[in-house]
């Protein structure tokens, strides 16, 4: 007994200390995992070191857009469990709605071999927060968003803006005005979606310690400060005239085209620039975002996602092996790192030699350094069962309010909190 | 006995898939909507989403919208699609056969594809902007995005309203127009004398049709602009599936689906105390 013990405690061991995988030839079939833009992409590239160890094993990747894998995930469950693949792909802020809703619908990871539970201390704790209900785990953590600003050094340096003063978003403005005046007006310093997302809201928010709901999920504290402030900030940048306005497709087609200085989204946005501007290599840089205040907090999050298994999956045991391959695996995250940008939630990876290197694509710069520094500091924020609820209100308020049509944030963020409320039942925190 | 008992026999399988596919989800929405739905499972709650819809400033935000398309959108198709039956009836056209096919066709392409091309159409950088020499954002202006709305619904069903239009007036009997001339009246005077006047019941027709199918509009706003910027386009098809898909609120959903139901109840009874006196 103590022997087994002693056993079991050194096989922990090396499971924490390696992340590497044991191979299963006799592991057999076929699994469909449904994705999203590069996540998808960074799936795919897993699937030649995750054939080495399950050659047996045939992975299907399908890339359904972001809204669409969400919209078709949700409806599937709706339906009690039909038309869902073997692995899911799930934002870690939207998650908890199939679990409050569908407790039925994927696989308890802690009933497969090996449980979840064996891996918690693999990763942050709170990756975990939103993908477990009680002690029941229902998806793997992947990935992470912490915010950082992609520039184009030769734009900066044509305006002679340095990146190493922006230390507030009045400095931001600032620069914002030199790059306007360096290039004709030709070049905006950002990219602001307004009226299609609130997404530069809820970074600024998280900056500040703010979001729609505080982290017990029992409260709307969307009308609290730290939020006040960061949509005060969103209206004067764009007061300023210095950003363009924009969604997802349109800021891909500004950075290519040259009209934007300045990218601000979660590290994964890294891979998109990477793929879909290569021949703009050597130009791009990192710094971190600016803050509210002089010495405030320069980090937030966006973003970061999950793998679940469906319960209706045939091959759990493949699909778990695929799950825990690509992400539990220092060789699967790394691979989805140096290919296409996503940030490791896997604390191994974290450590991995390559987040050292500098990159030649970023003028060599150790963007990795820089962005995973970043990761202690960003305040923690959860998107509770009604995330998407308070988004589609959000993004509204923040339309409305750019628009003038409220005397002030405060004001704004107050109505939003009243409807937040309202649509999900829960009050609004004093 | 067993003869009267025949006819329902016959009837029976319409019955029972009536019964299972329309009467069914038409009482359970009903149920749906008075039970708090954001919990699982659901619970019974009278007032928990008819005491929300009146108070949802989204919700009146997507019915001021599907208004909108309704009052500007339904007349002017209506009116085109009158002058285009008129000018496909004329004997002074020829190929008619072509044009009326021509005018037509927008409702044979699929949704989902002349969606994507208006979309492109209307981008910034697309086809509009440089045949116009306009640079409006359209699909992320609020006004602009409403405009692309009605615009595409324009398109696509002003011929099928022409063609229903068109066969009203084949129905009208030549020899009122015969008379008319005799009597020296000037072809505006027949087509507002006997023209409008007999294609009443038609027009009527084409107008509940309409207005049912606008207060249902989802594809377009879902396709095109995703019921956005904000809110601008989002039309009460759009809100519902939000409800009910996005948000897995059917409860919520159910109730929207109750009111557009109203709605439509409301607006018939209009229309037939307005127009429907003489029939």
């Amino acid at each position: 007994m103590k022997r087994l013990l002693v056993m079991g405690a050194a096989l922990a061991l090396t499971v924490a200390s390696a992340q590497q995988m044991q191979g299963n030839p006799n592991l057999r079939g076929e699994i469909t995992v449904w994705s999203w833009d590069i996540a998808a992409k960074a799936l795919e590239a897993n699937i030649p070191g995750f054939n080495k160890l399950f050659p047996n094993v045939k992975v299907r990747v399908l890339d359904l857009g972001n809204q669409a894998t969400y919209d078709r995930g949700l409806a599937g469950c709706a339906a009690g469990g039909g038309d869902l693949p073997d692995v899911y792909s799930v934002e870690n802020n939207e998650a908890e709605v199939f679990w409050a809703r569908f407790p039925n619908c994927f696989t308890d990871l802690n009933t497969l071999q090996p449980a979840a539970s064996t891996l918690r201390n693999q990763f942050p704790a709170f990756k975990w927060t939103e993908l477990t209900v009680g002690n029941k785990v229902f998806a793997m953590p992947w990935d992470s968003g912490p915010v950082v600003m992609f520039y184009r050094r030769d734009i900066y340096n044509q305006a002679g803006v340095n990146p190493a003063t922006i230390r507030t978003w009045d400095d931001f403005i600032a620069a914002g005005r030199r790059i306007a005046q360096a290039t004709n007006n030709r070049v905006k310093v950002g990219v602001i979606a307004n009226g299609q997302d609130d997404e530069w809201f809820r970074m600024l928010a998280n900056q500040n310690g703010c979001f729609y709901f505080n982290n017990e999920a029992n409260a709307v504290t969307v009308n609290q400060p730290g939020c006040v402030t960061a949509l005060e900030t969103v209206k004067k940048l764009i007061d300023a005239g210095i950003v363009m306005q924009g969604g997802w497709n349109e800021q891909i087609q500004a950075f290519k085209a040259g009209t934007v200085a300045t990218s601000m989204f979660g590290a994964w946005y890294e891979g998109t620039i990477r793929s879909n501007a290569p021949e703009q290599s050597g130009k791009w840089g990192v710094y971190p975002m600016p803050a509210s205040r002089p010495g405030g907090v320069r980090a937030a999050n966006l973003g970061g996602s999950a793998l679940a298994i469906p319960a209706s999956s045939r091959n759990k045991e493949a699909a778990w092996a695929f799950v825990r391959y690509a992400l539990g695996t220092t060789e699967g995250q790394v691979t989805m790192l140096k290919e296409f940008g996503l940030v490791p939630s896997l604390l191994a990876a974290t450590r991995d030699p390559y987040v050292n290197q500098p990159q030649p694509y970023w003028g060599n710069q150790r963007i990795w350094q820089v962005i995973l520094g970043t990761l202690g500091n960003v305040p923690a924020a959860r998107g509770t069962q009604f995330f998407q609820e308070a988004r589609a209100i959000m993004v509204k308020t923040q339309a409305d309010y750019v628009a003038g049509r409220f005397p002030s944030a405060k004001a704004a963020l107050d109505a939003a909190a009243q409807q937040i409320s309202q649509a999900t039942g829960l009050p609004i925190a004093r | 006995m067993k003869r009267s008992a025949t006819p329902y026999l016959f009837l029976l399988p319409y019955l029972a898939i009536f019964a299972l596919f329309w009467a069914w989800p038409i009482l359970e929405s009903l149920l749906l909507s008075f039970q708090n739905t954001r919990v699982s499972p659901p619970v019974w709650n009278l007032s928990v989403n008819w005491g929300r819809i009146l108070g949802d400033a989204a919700f009146w935000d997507a019915l001021r919208n599907t208004v909108l398309i309704l009052v500007i959108q339904v007349p002017l198709m209506l009116a085109l699609a009158t002058a285009l039956a008129v000018a496909l009836n004329s004997q002074l056209l020829r190929a008619r056969g072509f044009f009326r096919f021509a005018f037509f066709a927008p409702v044979v392409v699929g949704a989902v594809a002349y969606s994507a091309v208006f979309r492109l159409l209307f981008n910034q950088n697309g086809a509009v902007n440089a045949a116009t020499g306009l640079d409006l954002n359209w699909i992320f202006d609020p006004v602009g995005a409403m405009a692309v709305i009605i615009i595409t619904l324009t398109w696509r069903w002003t011929g099928y309203n022409a063609i229903i239009i068109l066969a009203g007036l084949q129905s009208i009997p030549k020899d009122l127009y015969e008379a008319a001339e005799i009597d020296g009246a000037s072809p505006w005077q027949q087509f507002w004398r006997i023209t409008v006047p007999s294609l009443r019941p038609v027009l009527l027709f084409c107008l509940v049709l309409s207005i049912i199918g606008t207060l249902q509009l989802f594809t377009e706003p879902w396709l095109i602009t995703n019921g956005g910027p904000g809110t601008a386009t989002t039309t009460l098809g759009v809100y519902l599936y939000r409800q009910g898909f996005q948000n897995i609120n059917f409860g919520y959903a159910s109730t929207i689906a109750y009111a557009i139901t109203l709605l439509a109840l409301v607006f018939s009874i209009i229309q037939l105390r307005l127009f429907g006196r003489e029939s």
